[in-house]
């Protein structure tokens, strides 16, 4: 019987080796953005897009809606965004059918429906880009913690530029605040905590 | 005495089940704030005239307070609290975490920034860790108030407010992560301190694998009290 003796520090061995692996892979999914547990409703809005049409953000209950603010003649920060997300889409595959990309404009004073749904075609058919009057997009900014404001800066052709909050926000099927992605994060990260919210 | 093998594996459990409980008391579970939404943008007009905004107070921890400088006797209370809470900082060991408090006024048309001044100046408050501001765009305030804090106020006919007496805290990134609206048994300043204190641990905590523990007291509610 002498090797009995260490036979349980074995079986003590294997369980400890696999509870470690069974952590291991049920592990809480890390998201790459910050997560909320939000006890209501992400604050509704309404926007005005092409065609004299209007949209409302509980129109994609169902739907996990991505929500940007930005505005068309954005040089640098929003195109890259914009790209980052559409590249994150394709990494989808069919599932991206179940996100809803909005646009808001934080400069209502130059971007029109049609303008916006010309630019945020040029990212991927189903995105929608929408405006609303000044008083309301401040409203709606305000909500969704994105400051912005005309920058002393202009570009070559001497149009102004817009500082903005550059957060990516993530809202879930029910309408709740889900994750908020910092500016910078990749499409792979993106597509990582998508396709985690959408199984 | 000879044991059998079960009993040898049984008693090799039940050890480290005691051994268990006992790292678990000692430890603690982590706990954390929750996340409860996005605290509103602001651009807001502070007691020196300059403007004050929330991407200006992104890394820092902020409490936040509502009310207007011709408030009669009850809101002395808001202020003992705010300036309870920032004496008593030391408690909450925030280390080289920055705090600073901010009092927003509803009442834009009679507290001006040089009525802010005077008000401030009264409680010895320093701009640097206590700020006094508001806005003259009324509509756009009761949004960020009203609606983004959710701090309820209405004016009364006779240039009075109704308002609930409201503190909120939020993180450096811009999150609500405490609302203190009634009062309980424990004083609203020792309830701010010890959510202080929570929030300082996983600032300074939250980081490398330890984040995955915070992420998963997030995910499994574990709310400190």
């Amino acid at each position: 019987m002498k090797n009995n003796r260490f036979l349980p520090v074995l079986v003590a061995l294997v369980v400890i080796i696999l509870l470690g692996a069974a952590f291991y892979f049920v592990r809480p999914h890390t998201f790459h953005g910050t997560v909320y547990q939000s006890a209501e409703e992400a604050p509704n809005f309404t926007l005005n897009v092409a065609n004299g049409k209007t949209v409302k953000l509980s129109d994609f209950r169902g739907k996990i809606v991505l929500v940007y603010f930005g505005y068309t003649f954005c040089p640098d920060v929003c195109p890259a965004t914009l790209g980052v997300v559409t590249q994150a889409l394709k990494d989808l595959g069919a599932k991206a059918d179940e996100v809803q990309v909005i646009m808001i404009s934080v400069d209502p004073g130059r971007d029109t429906p049609e303008k916006l749904a010309e630019y945020v075609k040029h990212f991927h058919p189903t995105f929608i880009g929408g405006t609303n009057t000044p008083e309301e997009i401040a409203s709606i900014a305000s909500l969704y913690g994105i400051f912005y404001e005309v920058s002393g800066q202009t570009t070559s052709n001497g149009d102004y530029l817009i500082d903005h909050t550059a957060t990516l926000m993530a809202i879930d099927r029910d309408g709740f605040l889900k994750v908020v992605f910092p500016f910078g994060i990749t499409s792979d990260e993106l597509a990582d905590d998508l396709k985690y919210t959408l199984r | 005495m000879k044991h059998s093998l079960l009993a040898r594996i049984f008693y090799g459990f039940a050890a480290l089940l005691v051994v268990s409980a006992f790292a678990f008391k000692i430890i603690q579970p982590i706990k954390v704030l929750p996340r409860i939404r996005l605290s509103p943008a602001f651009s807001l007009t502070d007691q020196n005239g300059e403007r004050v905004t929330n991407e200006d107070l992104r890394g820092k921890i902020v409490l936040y307070t509502f009310t207007y400088t011709n408030c009669p006797a009850p809101c002395a209370n808001l202020d003992a609290t705010m300036q309870d809470v920032y004496a008593r900082l030391d408690e909450a060991n925030l280390g080289e975490i920055p705090f600073v408090r901010v009092t927003v006024s509803f009442d834009p048309a009679r507290d001006t920034p040089s009525t802010l001044k005077s008000y401030a100046d009264g409680l010895s408050a320093n701009r640097a860790t206590w700020v006094f501001a508001t806005t003259d765009d009324e509509a756009l305030l009761k949004t960020i108030i009203g609606v983004g804090f959710k701090a309820y106020y209405e004016k009364k006919a006779d240039g009075s407010y109704a308002f609930d007496p409201t503190f909120i805290l939020v993180d450096g990134w811009g999150t609500i992560r405490g609302e203190y609206r009634y009062s309980t048994e424990v004083s609203t300043a020792d309830r701010i301190l010890r959510h202080l204190s929570v929030l300082a641990d996983e600032v300074h905590n939250a980081t490398g694998s330890a984040k995955l523990a915070y992420e998963a007291a997030h995910l499994f509610l574990c709310y400190a009290k």
